[in-house]
């Protein structure tokens, strides 16, 4: 395993790395926080190991090698802050540092453990996927929220920046992941106004362009999956798109909050057993034959 | 206050079940309540009075229901009531953590109620949740009074009263409340629906509301409507209806998204990383796996209690009142007449006083039953049973009452309660003697041991398995052929896990308990004199009596499964009482100087033993069970058919076997 520098320097490069570019000395050195220099000795060390490519005065991409020792950091990092909050309930808008500590003295049995713990997860707290043991990360292909144009509809999935002021200024516009948006007007200042939770929420333009976002499903941007509630696995949420069923079921589910629009999130679904479900802040238990005449909408 | 006079009005809470409205009530009402059903429903209604000044108010409790679209009998009742008897002000009491499900009934509520107070209940476990709510901004949001409560620490109530008083006083519609906006496609397609209706024919609802309904598919009001509605008429206003079979979902739907609004603008909620504690149990709770082990343990654990605590008491009850008590008897009253000590003896303390030694062993099944509603893990329970309840055409809210048949009948025909389909409610109870009780396997274990000695345990063991057989082959063809209507889906809500309310449980318990006392003081008591008469008429001797005769009458039945009249008796006995089979072997068979087993062994042949064992364990209900029944089905229909046929089946089996076993040559 390579030095605690070494491991940041791959994690900076990885971030920042587009497809196949370099990514600029200047730009590592502003996320390292050490000089230009610094980071020209230190990427001709690491070319040196193998872990890098780089090119004097254009900058540095990662080796395949290089690659897959950031993407083992970044595993054990995301896991980490995953482990934070759920596990300690720490906040989490304070977790990313407490994870960039602990991710540089993470052995692999820690980190075992760490995924036996969390079970079945798949994004950190702020959204982004966590690599698998070999190294593989689902793509993220989302766009920046300031991307999108007015009337349509996306929805977050992750934040950019894990700065602890930034994260609350999030938390307090509700523009956490999961939620869905519909982009109302676009200002010349870059302002983004949003209709989220029921309400209009400003984003400032600084903030719209941390903030990864997916078309959603309804906005027909991206083939949406539309498929009957049972199929939903586990751990993922979906919107409703129709609520069928005999008029009593129907009856009972509309009440209970099963309408077009509504965010579930599936909690247990297991063989020919019913269902388990987060609607609207409460756990509803669905039989099966009820689940597969609601149909849901989960972005691929 | 500025009117001297007396006044009297009525409150009627609102609310969604699992939103601490019963802990409400029971502080508004103290003890002052009194528990009944609705009328003609098997609905529990409480009502209650509460005195501040020269103010009487009349509180109402009302079902617990999620909206006021009759899906179910409690839905039903919610929204008749406020319509007819119009209740001075609704009490709307929601559950701060789950802010927006709960909102949702405010938004039928606005419509049908003059005067409306929201009572925010749990704030506490909102606040714990991570979960702020700014009361005053949803009053203004919602244009109704609104008061953060905490009821089962008793916070915020006497806040609630006193704003309730102030509502009174004013005069109704004073407040111009806000309808939802349900937009003008929508109100358009309900307008044209009102307007195909007229008063009479909608009364006692208004034309907007019954015409909404109908668009929501409520069947009841269909029904009426559709009853009062010129025929010639009818296809027409019908056939809209059909085009716009989609109004139900809009609705719905423009009402959440009004809820939306309501919560977006009173409440922060968490961000979306953090996982409530709640969920983090229900990982194992509700997984197929570990749920199970969690529910044998829990389950394992109440019998635990029961063996370990109550049925120690039942016994030291049963020796010290009742066997002490019928020695006094004999001793110290022996100038009396022998008909009148054996009246207090046999009739009074082995009939009743023996069924009120089992209250202790009932008050642990009532307290953990409680304690487990309280707690929230009834419905956990329930989801992880349902993919095996399928098979009976039940779902998992069937599944803990008849577990709790192992321990008495009793309180598992009470917790079928919790059932919220009366169809499946019906099929529970029905099927619910049919699980082995204490009483009935601590028979199965004497007659057992007395015939097979090592191998005891293995018979017992498969008369119990044999009986489950029974109760599944039976619940099928009940769910079948006889009990109509289709079976319903599983659609419940799994309240968050809280601290249970001890003097909820405690209130619960107590209740539970009077009403098998009273039961015990009627039913019961029927029944063990009439059994009693029937042992010491005509002669005082049971032998020649008329139930030896009865016995004997029923002998020849008797004979096609190896059994003799004693047998017959001990068995007709058990309607009192499951344990009295023993007790009366004992008396038809004692008193010769020979030891008990030794008796029964040249009485029963293995076969006949073996067939007695089956017929005792599926032979009818005893009275304490067959009375609960008629109590939750509201009427004898129900309980005449369930004894009707557990003698049908129970004779059928036991000749079934015992001529099995004689063919195998047992």
């Amino acid at each position: 395993m390579e030095s605690e520098r070494t491991q940041e320097y791959l994690e900076a490069i990885y971030k920042r790395q587009k497809k196949d570019r370099l990514v600029a000395t200047s730009l590592l050195a502003e996320d390292l926080k050490v000089s230009a220099p610094a980071v020209t000795d230190m990427l001709r060390t690491l070319e040196g190991k193998g872990l890098v490519k780089y090119r004097a005065g254009r900058g540095a991409s990662l080796t395949v090698l290089g690659r897959q020792q950031a993407m083992q950091v970044i595993r054990r990092h995301r896991l980490w802050e995953r482990f934070l909050t759920d596990v300690l309930g720490m906040k989490w808008d304070k977790v990313h540092e407490e994870a960039c500590k602990l991710e540089h003295v993470t052995s692999p049995g820690i980190e075992e453990g760490l995924e036996n713990v969390l079970g079945d997860v798949d994004t950190c707290p702020h959204g982004h996927s966590i690599p698998d043991r070999n190294g593989k990360i689902k793509d993220e292909n989302s766009l920046a929220l300031s991307g999108f144009q007015p009337r349509q509809e996306a929805c977050i999935s992750a934040i950019d920046n894990e700065d602890a002021r930034f994260l609350r200024q999030v938390a307090r516009l509700g523009l956490t992941p999961g939620t869905c948006v519909k982009v109302l007007r676009k200002d010349r200042d870059g302002t983004i106004t949003v209709e989220a939770n029921g309400r209009e929420v400003a984003v400032p333009a600084g903030v719209a362009g941390s903030l990864l976002a997916k078309p959603a499903a309804a906005a027909g941007g991206v083939k949406a999956k539309e498929m009957p509630l049972s199929k939903l696995p586990g751990g993922h949420s979906a919107i409703i798109s129709h609520c069928g069923g005999g008029r009593h079921a129907l009856g009972r589910c509309l009440s209970l909050g099963f309408t077009p629009g509504s965010t579930v999130r599936m909690l247990e679904n297991f063989g020919g057993g019913p269902i388990l479900v987060k609607l609207h802040d409460t756990e509803v238990a669905l039989g099966r034959g009820v689940a597969e005449k609601i149909l849901v909408q989960m972005n691929t | 206050m500025q009117q001297p006079e007396e006044r009297t009005i009525v409150v009627a809470l609102a609310g969604a079940p699992n939103v601490g409205k019963s802990t409400v009530f029971n502080l508004l009402t103290g003890l002052s309540q009194h528990v009944g059903n609705w009328p003609g429903k098997t609905v529990e209604q409480k009502t209650g009075v509460l005195r501040r000044g020269n103010l009487t108010m009349n509180i109402v409790d009302l079902p617990g229901t999620y909206s006021l679209t009759a899906n179910s009998v409690e839905e039903q009742i919610a929204r008749d009531y406020l319509v007819n008897e119009s209740p001075d002000v609704v009490v709307a009491v929601l559950n701060a953590a789950s802010l927006e499900r709960n909102l949702y009934l405010v938004a039928e509520l606005i419509e049908l109620a003059p005067r409306l107070v929201v009572a925010l209940n749990m704030m506490d476990v909102a606040r714990q949740q991570g979960i702020k709510i700014d009361a005053e901004a949803l009053a203004s949001a919602l244009n109704i009074p609104v008061v953060p409560i905490v009821a089962n620490k008793n916070r915020g109530v006497n806040e609630l009263v006193a704003q309730i008083e102030q509502e009174c006083l004013r005069p109704a519609g004073w407040r111009e409340i806000r309808h939802i906006e349900y937009g003008s496609d929508m109100l358009r397609v309900i307008d044209r629906v009102a307007g195909m209706l007229n008063t009479e024919v909608a009364s006692p609802y208004s034309q907007h509301w019954a015409a909404m309904k109908l668009l929501e598919g409520d069947e009841q009001i269909n029904r009426l409507i559709r009853l009062r509605y010129p025929p010639d008429r009818w296809p027409k206003l019908d056939s809209y209806l059909k085009q716009n079979e989609s109004a139900a979902m809009e609705i719905a739907t423009l009402r959440y998204e009004w809820v939306a609004r309501m919560a977006a603008a009173a409440q922060e909620k968490p961000h979306i990383g953090r996982v409530s504690l709640t969920e983090r149990i229900d990982r194992a709770a509700t997984h197929p796996v570990s749920g199970i082990i969690i529910l044998l343990l829990v389950l394992s654990l109440m019998f635990g209690l029961v063996y370990s605590i109550g049925i120690p008491i039942q016994k030291f009850l049963e020796v010290n009142l009742i066997e002490r008590g019928q020695e006094l008897v004999y001793s110290s009253l022996a100038f009396t007449p022998a008909w009148f000590q054996s009246f207090l003896a046999d009739g009074l303390l082995s009939g009743v006083g023996l069924v009120l030694t089992f209250i202790p062993i009932l008050m642990l099944f009532f307290i953990f039953w409680a304690l487990m509603e309280d707690v929230g893990y009834t419905a956990r329970a329930a989801f992880v049973t349902d993919r095996f309840m399928h098979l009976l055409g039940l779902h998992g809210k069937s599944c803990l009452p008849l577990v709790l048949g192992f321990g008495c009948n009793v309180p598992a025909v009470l917790g079928t309660r919790i059932i919220d389909s009366p169809r499946a409610r019906l099929l529970t109870i029905l099927i619910t003697p049919l699980v082995p009780c204490t009483g009935r396997m601590a028979v199965v274990a004497i007659i057992a041991a007395a015939f097979f000695g090592s191998q005891a345990v293995l018979v017992s063991m498969g008369i119990i398995v044999f009986s489950l057989l029974m109760l599944v082959i039976i619940g099928m063809i009940l769910n079948k052929f006889v009990i109509r209507g289709e079976s319903e889906a599983l659609i419940m809500e799994l309240p968050l896990y809280h601290v249970p309310d001890m003097r909820l449980v405690g209130l619960v318990t107590w209740q539970n308990t009077l009403a098998f006392i009273k039961r015990a003081g009627t039913i019961i008591l029927l029944v063990s004199l009439t059994v009693w008469l029937l042992a010491i008429l005509p002669n005082g001797r049971i032998d020649d009596s008329f139930l030896a005769n009865v016995g004997r009458w029923f002998e020849p039945a008797g004979g096609l499964m190896g059994l003799n009249w004693q047998m017959m008796v001990a068995l007709l006995s058990s309607f009192v009482a499951k344990e009295n089979t023993i007790a009366t072997l004992g008396v038809l068979l004692g008193g010769h100087g020979v030891d008990f087993t030794q008796q029964l062994r040249q009485l029963l042949t293995p076969a006949a033993a073996v067939a007695f064992l089956v017929f005792q364990v599926l032979f009818i209900p005893c009275a304490a069970t067959v009375a609960a029944m008629r109590h939750e089905t509201g009427g004898w229909k129900w309980p005449a058919f369930s004894v009707a046929f557990q003698l049908v089946l129970s004779f059928a089996m036991a000749v079934l076997v015992y001529q099995a076993a004689h063919l195998a040559g047992l």
